[in-house]
């Protein structure tokens, strides 16, 4: 019966749930799902971390490679990220180029990353207007259920964190890179932006860390990133309807809150990978 | 063509439009803010490719034209921005089965495109007549360096700036219906920039009261 | 120049730092593989069904360093609608490799290697599946590797396999993979990345290449069989018997992880 009702009505069948400060899976309105990490399990990438949030799953894979700053920039490494929706992960996506989400997607991880400085561009340079590192940052959606946005920049700082760049120094006599594998260093990680998403229902309830179903079942989506100085790095709500002050500042508290166990998560499994190692 | 004078210490810089400027689409219409320029059309109801039915609503598409080169990443982040914001505003399931398009064309950047983006839509969606529930604005704030709170500022400010957001308002309670953010700012940062575009846009909607009385009132 | 207007962009050109490395530290002899793995004896595999929620049947396989990841969507109305076959559905195979998992890192839009792939693998898949059972539609078959180490072919084949099974989509058997290295006289079972492309002393020559083996293992059925290189026709036969055993000694694993998936979804009554 339930199931039933589900199908032919789904908007109804949340409202039923909502009305009693439930969700379908169980979950109250301002709980997420359980959030699981992992880094540094692919080998050929310089850093690489798959988190899951529900059975949402998202997996970066950073590699670095050597190019000429650009000449506006000559002090400034690039960082290149990209999000992909490949049809694997779910069959709203068709093969091909990105579709509009996953180009919106990308273009917010690059304002979050320029935002909040979560690396400085001048930590990448080599050599002044010779060479510099370029980071791509290649994120891939493996299973989409909701909340693309959280996941996405949750993994992409547990894989910068995990990203180890070998040594590389130009040769004073030759002009010719030289690149030291044997000697890897860390990236200098500045800020730690966590992201925080909320749905909105029949443009007044307001639930966080939604599913695929609740995504589009919703009025309006709201995306807030937070550093840990509780800067926000942005606060993106593309359209859908309206909401006032009040509510917005509401869901950027939730957000603060919600940035401290993200941080924990990813210190906690950092630490274990080098215990581990 | 209508245009009014920003008052003395206004915090906008001059604004126009003028509305039906294009024979082709249903609906047209140019929005000016200082030197940034947007030129919109819009067409529909019409027919839906089937890929892209919904049955229970119109399909609304929204193109970002760059004024040089191809549409980018950034295009089409801004394009969803514009897009979701419109179909809140739109009563799209009074067309079901049928699609809307709106291009918008940038002319000039200096600053402040995506608001500029944002007003120009909801003029030409007027001159479209297509059915609304409400009205929206879009306002660009952006905080320099020493923290002060620019609202409509120049591609110059822009660049100079610490951070920037764009807000498009809602023309019933003057609440959020999509905001757009880069760099980094505190909370009480963004409710200023609120409170702020809040206020701009009761102007805005003024503007665009006063300018479709008198367009109309040389017509009836 | 097309520019890709879809992605973010990064510079025109940029080089993997492991271009600036001195050449030497590459060549290498692989006399004995590393631990305990004789020449004929395949990585142990880890497969699990069923890890993504959004999919009808998915897959996931790891054998060494190498990681593929499956899911099946459909059988659903096929999209090509001026081929629609009335008496047979269509197996729509996709293979992606991650721009992340190989060593040199790899571009978005798909290149020869991974269309070639996709074919390779809906060649071998086919005859497996019982498309007359479903006219009219198609089923879809995206392999993401994650990570490639090496037999990249063959793990997606026996990866799709179980995505397939795990879909509840109707096959006579399901179908194994299996990659070998021929070098010389002596041939390595299920090839790393390194034993797959290293340069070998031997050069190239007589009994150089790399054969792939797909078998539907209840009928000792071959059904894709893929070999590059130069062999003498006796050690072709030796290297696909040598692969059809390699691929008898991956179905105890892949027949488990099935089992488990199906006792997962519908759990045996309680007495």
């Amino acid at each position: 019966m339930a199931a039933g009702f589900k199908t032919a009505e789904p908007l109804e069948y949340h409202r039923s749930f909502l009305k009693e400060n439930c969700r379908p899976d169980g979950r109250e309105l301002g709980e997420f799902r359980p959030t699981t990490l992992n880094t540094g399990s692919i080998n050929t990438a310089d850093g690489s971390a798959l988190v899951r949030i529900g059975n949402t799953t998202v997996i970066c894979g950073i590699k670095g490679e050597l190019a000429a700053p650009s000449t506006d920039a000559p002090d400034k490494g690039y960082i290149v990220p990209n999000v992909d929706l490949p049809p694997l992960c779910s069959s709203r996506f068709r093969p091909g180029p990105p579709g509009e989400q996953a180009q919106a997607a990308s273009q917010f991880i690059a304002d979050v990353i320029d935002g909040s400085q979560i690396i400085k561009k001048e930590d990448l340079c080599i050599e002044k207007s010779k060479l510099c590192w370029v980071l791509y940052c290649d994120i891939m959606c493996l299973d989409y259920d909701g909340n693309l946005l959280d996941a996405c920049v949750v993994t992409l700082l547990a894989a910068l964190r995990n990203t180890q760049l070998p040594t590389v120094t130009i040769n004073k006599e030759t002009d010719l890179a030289e690149v030291d594998i044997q000697h890897k260093r860390h990236l200098q990680i500045n800020k730690h932006p966590v992201a925080s998403s909320f749905a909105v229902f029949d443009d007044t309830v307001i639930i966080v860390d939604p599913t695929a179903e609740e995504e589009s079942l919703a009025t309006a989506i709201i995306t807030a990133v937070t550093d840990e100085d509780e800067q926000l790095c942005a606060f993106h709500k593309p359209g859908g309807s309206s909401l006032s002050a009040e509510k917005l500042q509401d869901c950027i508290t939730r957000a603060v809150a919600r940035h401290r166990e993200i941080g924990r998560l990813i210190d906690k499994v950092i630490e274990s990978t080098k215990a581990s190692k | 063509f209508v245009e009014e004078r920003s008052g003395v210490g206004s915090v906008l810089r001059e604004y126009g439009s003028e509305q039906n400027l294009l024979s082709k689409p249903d609906g047209s219409a140019s929005f000016i803010q200082g030197d940034t320029s947007v030129l919109a059309g819009v067409y529909g109801p019409a027919e839906v490719k089937v890929s892209k039915e919904i049955y229970d609503r119109a399909t609304l598409e929204v193109v970002i034209q760059p004024k040089v080169g191809m549409a980018s990443v950034r295009e089409r982040a801004r394009e969803q921005c514009v897009r979701e914001t419109c179909e809140a505003a739109l009563l799209s399931t009074l067309h079901p089965r049928s699609s809307f398009t709106l291009v918008l064309q940038e002319v000039h950047d200096d600053g402040s495109l995506l608001s500029c983006c944002l007003n120009a839509a909801c003029m030409a969606l007027m001159d479209a007549g297509l059915p609304m529930g409400r009205l929206f604005c879009g306002v660009t704030c952006a905080i320099d360096a020493e923290s002060q709170i620019i609202t409509d500022p120049t591609a110059q400010q822009e660049k100079e700036s610490r951070a920037l957001m764009t807000f498009a308002i809602d023309s019933k309670d003057c609440s959020v219906m999509m905001s757009l953010t880069k760099g980094s700012f505190s909370v009480k940062e963004l409710q200023q920039c609120i409170a702020v575009s809040q206020k701009a846009s009761e102007r805005i909607f003024q503007f665009y009261r006063d300018s479709v009385q008198r367009r109309y009132s040389k017509i009836l | 120049m097309p520019v890709d207007t879809k992605r973010v962009r990064g510079p025109d050109e940029s080089q993997s730092p492991l271009v600036f490395l001195p050449p030497t530290a590459q060549t290498c002899e692989v006399l004995r593989r590393p631990g305990d793995r004789g020449k004929g004896d395949v990585r142990p595999l880890f497969a699990r069904c069923g890890l993504v929620s959004q999919a009808k049947g998915s897959a996931y396989i790891e054998a060494g360093n190498t990681k593929i990841m499956c899911s099946v969507y459909g059988p659903r109305e096929t999209e090509r609608k001026d081929d629609t076959d009335m008496k047979s559905g269509r197996l729509v195979c996709d293979v992606r490799l991650a721009p992340f998992s190989c060593q040199k890192r790899g571009a978005w839009i798909q290149g020869s290697e991974e269309r070639d792939l996709s074919l390779a693998l809906s060649e071998s898949m086919q005859p497996g599946v019982c498309l007359h059972r479903y006219p009219r539609s198609q089923i879809e078959v995206n392999v993401m590797v994650l990570e490639n180490d090496g037999g990249v072919l063959a793990h997606a084949v026996t990866c799709a396999s179980m995505a397939l099974a795990d879909a509840g989509i109707e096959m006579y058997d399901v179908v194994l993979g299996c990659a070998l290295r021929q070098d010389g006289d002596s041939c390595l079972v299920d090839p790393d990345f390194s034993e797959e492309r290293g340069s070998w002393q031997a050069g190239y020559g007589e009994n150089q290449g790399r054969v792939t083996v797909a078998l539907l293992p209840n009928f000792n059925q071959v059904s894709g069989l893929h070999a590059d290189g130069e062999m003498r026709e006796d050690t072709l036969t030796a290297a696909v018997r040598t692969c059809m055993d390699g691929c008898h000694k991956l179905y105890p694993v892949v027949q488990q992880a099935i089992l488990r998936a199906v006792k997962r979804k519908a759990p045996p009554p309680e007495k």
